[in-house]
């Protein structure tokens, strides 16, 4: 006797890219490129303003100069990348030549338990690879999901799952085997990734009561993973109040851009438009650009999304 | 001496949220009122992990146990010496919840006939996906705008 009625389903394939911000474009062009094996700039890429870099996969890691770079490194927020173990072990091995840190955290989410690298670009964007043993590319292969962060986990469910019909892979911070785990982390006894778990002063906030009288709680973090096809985002709940774009702002970034069809993007400018939540487009690209035309919108948490059709669809 | 006048609101311990949340609203027809830690500002504040939800006009919390709980044996489904919840419902639809634990395949005790000299008319007994003892019931009193609670030993069944 469910009530609840799912909308349709929107039909992601997987990720086509994702835009994130670095200060200096010609260092991260050497970090991408040179050291992750990431392919030169792609000269179609249809915003002149960014750098565009391919992936063996075909899926795209584009650059944007930034002053500031909105990086969020101790957050959960990162992009995770799929590579071959030779090439992890090659790039695990440069960076440690430049003195560049890399960890072995562990995660909540049952397909990152183990055998996960961790790290960060010069600007703070944090990396994650996963190994995956039938790759041969020297460097980086591809996109393998990306993680984004949200004031309001509610609110977060209604809009990808009610209102875009996504489907949940997994969630963390709801059952109680998640809080006896985060015990262990409060030991020391994990080693988990930035976001996955915090400190809790219970009822801090009690009127009238004293500074400190709270009791400090390990806690999982509330997590939730969304399955797209061949993609995976995952949504962390921010541990602090950041500075959110406007909400009339549809494009921006960083961004995740997913591909799927041309009548995707129309029903979900519908489903937006219903819901007054800020779009633009679908815009259409040029005829040398690798993307036909794009819808861009903001969830309600301030992450950037763009709904990409190829030529084809 | 404070006397309390009535029943505010409960709280039922759980091991998994979302599963208690999809038994509540969807096998017993709850809305939720709200959730509490699912928002920055809420873990900012330390505050407990629950979701409130409404039967009706009854606001009850469900509330996400931080550490395993002893649990009595699934099989059996009429808690004894720990607590019930007693849900009521208007007799003519007693049997839309007894279909609906059949075909969401709760297991149940009942439909239970109680004395007609009582105030309960028939009860099923169950229990939530954590294990927490359940009761619908219907009153045989459901048309009377209030009654007393009647002296101890009516011989009610539950």
């Amino acid at each position: 006797m469910m009530r609840s009625v799912k909308p349709p389903v929107l039909p992601i394939r997987a990720i086509a890219h994702t835009v994130i911000e670095v200060a200096d474009m010609d260092r991260a062009l050497a970090f991408y490129g040179e050291r992750l094996g990431l392919r030169v700039p792609l000269e179609s890429w249809p915003d002149g303003d960014e750098l565009c870099l391919t992936c063996p996969s075909g899926q795209r890691l584009v650059l944007r100069q930034s002053d500031s770079p909105r990086t969020l490194p101790d957050s959960g927020v990162h992009q995770a990348y799929r590579a071959g173990p030779a090439a992890i072990g090659r790039i695990v091995q440069s960076l440690a030549a430049d003195s560049i840190a890399v960890e072995r955290y562990r995660e909540d989410r049952p397909a990152e338990q183990d055998d996960n690298c961790y790290f960060s670009d010069p600007d703070g964007n944090r990396i994650q690879l996963i190994a995956q043993p039938q790759i041969a590319e020297p460097g980086l292969f591809g996109i393998d999901h990306t993680a984004v962060q949200a004031s309001d986990m509610e609110w977060i469910e209604d809009f990808y799952g009610a209102k875009l019909g996504l489907s949940v892979e997994h969630r963390v911070g709801w059952n109680t085997a998640d809080y006896v785990r985060a015990r262990a982390w409060g030991e020391g006894k994990e080693d988990m990734a930035p976001g996955t778990r915090r400190w809790d002063e219970r009822y801090r906030d009690i009127p009238g009561g004293k500074p400190g009288q709270g009791r400090r709680v390990p806690r999982p973090n509330v997590q939730v993973f969304y399955r797209m096809g061949d993609a995976v985002l995952g949504i962390f709940m921010a541990l602090r109040h950041e500075q959110e774009p406007p909400p009339h702002q549809a494009k921006g970034t960083p961004r995740v851009a997913y591909w799927t069809d041309a009548a995707a993007l129309d029903r979900t400018a519908e489903i937006l438009a219903d819901a007054r939540i800020a779009a633009l487009g679908p815009v259409r690209h040029g005829a040398k650009s690798p993307i036909s035309s794009s819808l861009y919108f903001r969830d309600p948490c301030g992450n950037f999304v763009e709904l990409c059709a190829e030529a084809s669809s | 001496m404070a006397v309390v006048e009535s029943l505010s609101h409960s709280g039922i311990c759980v091991h998994d949220l979302k599963q208690a949340e999809d038994f509540y609203c969807g096998i017993l027809g709850a809305t939720v009122h709200s959730r509490v830690n699912f928002k920055t500002q809420d873990a900012l504040k330390g505050r407990s992990v629950h979701t409130s939800l409404m039967l009706s006009d009854y606001l009850f919390a469900i509330m996400l146990s931080e550490d395993w709980m002893s649990i009595p044996p699934m099989e059996l489904l009429r808690g004894e010496n720990r607590v019930r919840h007693a849900f009521c419902v208007p007799r003519k639809r007693f049997g839309e919840i007894v279909d609906s634990l059949s075909e969401n395949k709760v297991a149940f005790e009942g439909p239970v006939t109680h004395p007609v000299s009582g105030p309960f008319g028939e009860s099923v007994y169950f229990r939530d996906p954590t294990g927490n003892f359940l009761e619908v019931v219907w009153r045989r009193d459901e048309a009377t705008a209030y009654s007393e609670v009647q002296a101890l030993g009516h011989g009610g069944a539950g």
